[in-house]
């Protein structure tokens, strides 16, 4: 033997009095156990899809994965309201990796039979058990600084409206803790290996079952994750979701499973009985408050809202034009407003300083998942936009004012057929940046060719082939002189009746192929 | 006196059969067992009162319980005793392959018991499914294949089956251009089948390159940066 | 010298066997062998003593400690360093990291003092070289010294050593011997072995078990002295011998009550140890 023999170090005495250092000795093992998980090679791999996926989630404004490619271009508008809730799903990701591998690490000293060491050591089986909870804890802040730097990029965005909640903000963070924690407690529970990835799949299946299965509101939000979309935005005060109620449902239950895996392992202390008291006590009155449905006040105001949007509206006026806001939405007005003199620059005097209404209109009565359809407005010179913005938003709301614009009020603009839908795409999308790309995001099925339908905030119109062959052809044109020829056409083209071959006729555009019906699209 | 068998195949049967017994014996039930019992109760789950599962439910949980039972699979090389059977005169694609060829019937089974207890109105096509459950449970096997291959550690299912699960995750994940998990009556259906049933060559491919015993360790160049051990590694008490 | 551990009337059943029946020991500074055949109750006691189980009868104190008391077994905790038999490991740890594990668990708290006192165990048993590699690539030997390493960590008063030099080359138990009588100074080490060397060249008090009882305690020359004029030579084997060998000479050494003139020889502690176990009825060894 080469070595001497030195003396040990003063301070490495062990913690002495129960309290402070022991709970110093807790944090150690959480740290330490900790460092192992972000070694295990699942926990890597999904923090790094997870970071990437978000990120990637953060540029683009999809919410789902498959969509590589694109943008929807609606990133740039968030509704924060909507935007913290956004953040959830993905957690749920991070939180399956933590639940099987902090299970593993639990496990780990029983698999490899070092319990009947480890048995014998200063640090009690429970403290142990609390060691590997806390390990999730930095997985859980870093999700939580995710959730921070997500919303926060979303809010600083200059067509932000709306207000977060903090509660939805939590829940990333309180889902990847509950998962791992309920690995640990499945590892005191079942010690064996196999039980955590069947159980993974298993409460995949049960929390389907909740939330695809099953319709009633208490049992879907049993479930950490209760990501509501599909509609609209609505104004905040209209959301209704039990957010705060959620999250002390998830915090109650997080310490209820921590608790029975201390009291699994030994630790009946005075104190972690009445710490599991105090959780089962939270977790019910979270699942208390969080179970009622939608109350009797809010289903009141939401149909109010959906109805007479004008009797909670703030209306500005810019020019000719009118603006009703949702008071959420009025720093969004010179977005529209913008969109508005798009459209009115490329009309002719009367028609540009025709007075107009822009009145914003969402559909409250359905709740947040309810895919809303808005029915056209019948006031002449009133037109509808929603609550969303930003990508193809803009031009369906710009064709959807140049066919009020055209025929007067939304629903004619709705029913327009004939040779007037050339001008009313014309004044839709001419002044655009990328006018054709603009007619393939207006319509129905991304084509600039053929006949097919044109989307508008409100019920969309028709287009023929043959309309759409001359639009096509007058957005390729430099724009100076088909704004010319349209101006000085204005009256015959807008004139009800008038066929699509005449129109482009009138437009010095080769009216070959229209067909029978002069191109119309009225039969169609 | 006892005399091993060689040559003649009446006497090489009567061995396979008594390995069969033996085998038999330690296949890892429990993990089978409940993985086939959460598989069996997903599937039962849609025959509750109260439920009106459609198509896309019936297959979301026939692959969710095909998922089950390819967790359970990924046990089946385990064998707490490896570092005893491995130098035994039965080779190991021999061993592998009995407790594959003993298992395999009883996979089977379960499988049309599951997709039984799904209702029919809810039961996609028979066949598409039945590709994807095999894809999933080669691919379970490979995974612990290749585990035995790669580490040769007695317990290779935990690690398999955690492999499985995320590669499960990472199917969710894929682009569109690569999906597999086609609902029913896309038009991709048809060729989300071809990529699965690509996956299960792939499976079998590497199941059978990963079952043989190597003769010799290949030792790659790159891990020659550390010295050499004084004296060699010695197998562990108790993993 | 002064009593360190002190033990009486422990007993302990597992089921219908008698682990430990009525057992009573002292222990003083400095290395006691305990000695016994398979199955005689020295791993059962070892576990009583490092508070892995509780006895069903009997106590003890451990440096003036009861770990009959939740503070009691805490603070005999804190001053234990328990190499179990075939002791487990993490296989994916480094040994550093799987001493600092340890020392986590013995609630060492301060860590950059921690990380000196796992760097100095480390290197007190010849692994500061390897203590970044992982302990699946170390060998049998490294292994054991790693896990007498995560004993020592804390710098415990009371060692409890479960065959410590099982499985090791004899170079290797050289060097454990070594490492065991320099931790020895200062502590209370209790080593159980099979090894009668062990026990004759390390340690200052012997205790043998067989079948739960405590059949001998004094130290190694009293042991010996057991077997003094017990022990002879002859050329062929003596009918009358409780055991005998042939030894590499050609003679056989012949342990039991020897006839008269019989050429006797100078005992060993294995043979004091051998002729303990015959006394007390447990089962000779014949070789």
């Amino acid at each position: 033997m080469t070595t001497t023999v030195t003396a040990p170090d003063a301070a490495v005495t062990p913690a002495a009095a129960p309290g402070g250092p022991r709970a110093r000795a807790v944090l150690a093992l959480a740290l330490f156990e900790a460092r192992d998980l972000l070694q295990q090679i699942v926990v890597l791999v999904f923090f790094t899809v997870y970071t990437v996926a978000v990120v990637r989630q953060m540029i683009s404004g999809h919410l789902g994965w498959h969509e590589l490619t694109g943008r929807e271009g609606m990133a740039g508008y968030p509704a924060l309201q909507d935007a913290d809730r956004e953040t959830q799903t993905s957690a749920v990701l991070l939180g399956v990796a933590l639940f099987l591998c902090a299970n593993r690490a639990a496990l780990r000293s029983r698999r490899q039979d070092t319990d009947r060491h480890f048995g014998t050591l200063a640090m009690d089986p429970w403290r142990r058990t609390l060691g590997h909870a806390l390990s999730v804890v930095p997985f859980a802040l870093f999700s939580g600084l995710i959730v921070a730097v997500r919303f926060g990029w979303a809010a600083l965005r200059p067509g932000a409206v709306g207000h977060g909640s903090v509660f939805e903000l939590a829940v990333s963070p309180l889902t990847v803790l509950l998962c791992g924690v309920a690995g640990v407690l499945l590892a005191r529970l079942v010690p064996s290996a196999f039980a955590a990835p069947l159980l993974a799949v298993t409460s995949y299946v049960v929390v389907l079952d909740s939330l695809v299965f099953a319709d009633s509101h208490w049992t879907q939000w049993l479930s950490p994750v209760v990501a509501e979309s599909g509609g609209d935005p609505l104004p905040s005060d209209l959301i209704g979701r039990p957010a705060a109620w959620h999250a002390l449902y998830l915090t109650g239950l997080i310490a209820l499973l921590l608790c029975a895996a201390l009291l699994r392992s030994g630790g009946r202390t005075a104190r972690i009985k009445a710490a599991t008291a105090l959780a089962l006590a939270a977790t019910a009155a979270g699942i208390a408050g969080q179970s009622p449905g939608p109350s009797a006040a809010l289903q009141a105001a939401r149909a109010q809202v959906s109805e007479h949007p004008e009797s909670v509206e703030r209306c500005a006026v810019r020019g000719a034009t009118t603006y009703c806001a949702l008071p959420e939405w009025t720093g969004r007005t010179a977005d529209w407003a913008e969109a508005v003199e798009r459209v009115r620059s490329l009309a002719p005097g009367a028609a540009a300083a025709r007075p107009l209404t822009v009145r914003q209109r969402v559909e409250a009565r359905y709740g947040l998942e309810g895919d809303p359809s808005y029915d056209p407005l019948t006031a002449p010179g009133v037109v509808t936009v929603g609550t969303r913005w930003g990508g193809n938003r803009v031009p369906e709301f710009s064709t959807g004012l140049a066919s009020t614009l055209v025929a007067g009020d939304e629903k004619a603009g709705g029913e327009v057929c004939d040779g007037r839908v050339v001008a009313v795409m014309w004044l839709a999308l001419g002044a655009a940046d990328d006018p054709l790309g603009q007619l393939r995001a207006v319509r129905l099925d991304d084509s600039t060719e053929g006949g097919s339908y044109v989307l508008t905030p409100t019920s969309g119109l028709l287009m023929s082939a043959g309309q759409t062959k001359v639009v096509a052809e007058l957005l390729h044109r430099p724009r100076a002189e088909v704004t010319a020829r349209v101006k000085a056409r204005w009256t015959e083209l807008t004139r009800p009746g008038v066929s699509t071959a005449r129109a482009a006729e009138l437009l010095g555009v080769a009216a070959t192929g229209l067909g029978a019906e002069g191109g119309n699209s009225c039969s169609e | 006196m006892l005399r091993v068998t060689v040559g003649g195949d009446a006497g090489r049967g009567a061995a396979l059969r008594a390995l069969a017994g033996a085998v038999w014996r330690v296949l890892p039930w429990r993990a089978l067992a409940a993985a086939g019992g959460a598989g069996a109760a997903m599937a039962a789950g849609t025959r509750l009162p109260g439920q009106q599962p459609d198509a896309l439910i019936g297959l979301l949980v026939l692959r969710l319980a095909a998922l089950a039972g390819g967790l359970g699979l990924a046990f089946l090389f385990d064998d707490p005793a490896r570092h005893t059977t491995e130098t035994v005169p039965v080779r190991r694609p021999v061993r592998a392959g009995l407790r594959l060829a003993l298992v395999a019937p009883l996979a089977a089974g379960w499988w049309a018991a599951v997709l039984f207890l799904v209702p029919a109105a809810a039961r996609p096509p028979a066949g598409a499914v039945t590709l994807e459950a095999a894809a999933i449970g080669a691919g379970a096997v490979a995974l612990a294949a290749a585990s035995v291959r790669l580490r040769s550690e007695p317990g290779p299912g935990a690690g398999a089956a955690l492999a499985l699960l995320a590669l499960a995750v990472a199917a969710l994940l894929l682009p569109s251009r690569w999906d597999l998990l086609a609902p029913p009556g896309d038009p991709d259906w048809g060729q989300a089948h071809r990529r699965w049933a690509a996956l299960l060559c792939w499976a079998a491919v590497l199941c059978a390159a990963c079952l043989p015993q190597p003769l010799r360790r290949r030792r790659p160049a790159l891990r020659t940066r550390r010295p050499p051990d004084p004296d060699a590694p010695a197998p562990l008490h108790g993993t | 010298m002064t009593v360190t551990v002190s033990a009486s009337g422990l007993t302990l059943r597992y089921g219908g066997t008698v682990a430990l029946d009525d057992v009573a020991l002292r222990l003083e500074e400095g290395i006691t062998g305990l000695l016994g055949p398979n199955g005689a109750g020295k791993t059962t006691l070892l576990r009583v003593l490092a508070t892995a189980v509780p006895a069903d009868r009997g106590a003890f104190t451990v440096l003036g400690h009861d770990p009959g008391t939740a503070a009691g077994r805490l603070a005999v905790r804190r001053t234990l360093g328990y190499l179990p038999q075939n002791p487990g490991f993490h296989p994916d740890f480094t040994a550093f990291a799987f001493v600092d594990y340890v020392a986590i668990l013995k609630e060492l708290t301060d860590r950059a003092a921690r990380h000196r006192e796992v760097r100095r165990v480390l290197a007190e048993v010849d692994l500061a070289d390897v203590r970044g590699r992982r302990i699946k690539r170390l060998s049998g030997g490294m292994r054991q010294r790693v896990a007498l390493a995560a004993a020592l960590v804390g710098d415990p008063r009371f060692l409890v050593l479960d065959e410590p030099t099982a499985g090791l080359d004899p170079e290797q138990r050289m060097r454990f011997r070594e490492l065991i009588t320099r931790t020895g100074e200062g502590r209370t080490v209790l080593l159980s072995t099979h090894q009668t060397e062990d026990v004759a060249m390390l340690c200052h008090r012997v205790i043998v078990m067989a079948g739960g009882h405590v059949r001998f305690e004094g130290t190694p020359a009293e042991l010996t002295a057991r077997a003094a004029g017990r022990v002879w030579s002859s050329a062929e084997r003596d009918p009358g011998a409780r055991a005998g060998w042939r030894t590499g000479a050609g003679a056989f050494r012949n342990v039991g009550d020897p006839p008269e003139g019989a050429d006797l020889l100078e005992p060993t502690l294995e043979d004091g140890y051998l002729l303990t176990l015959d006394d007390t009825g447990a089962q000779a060894v014949t070789r």
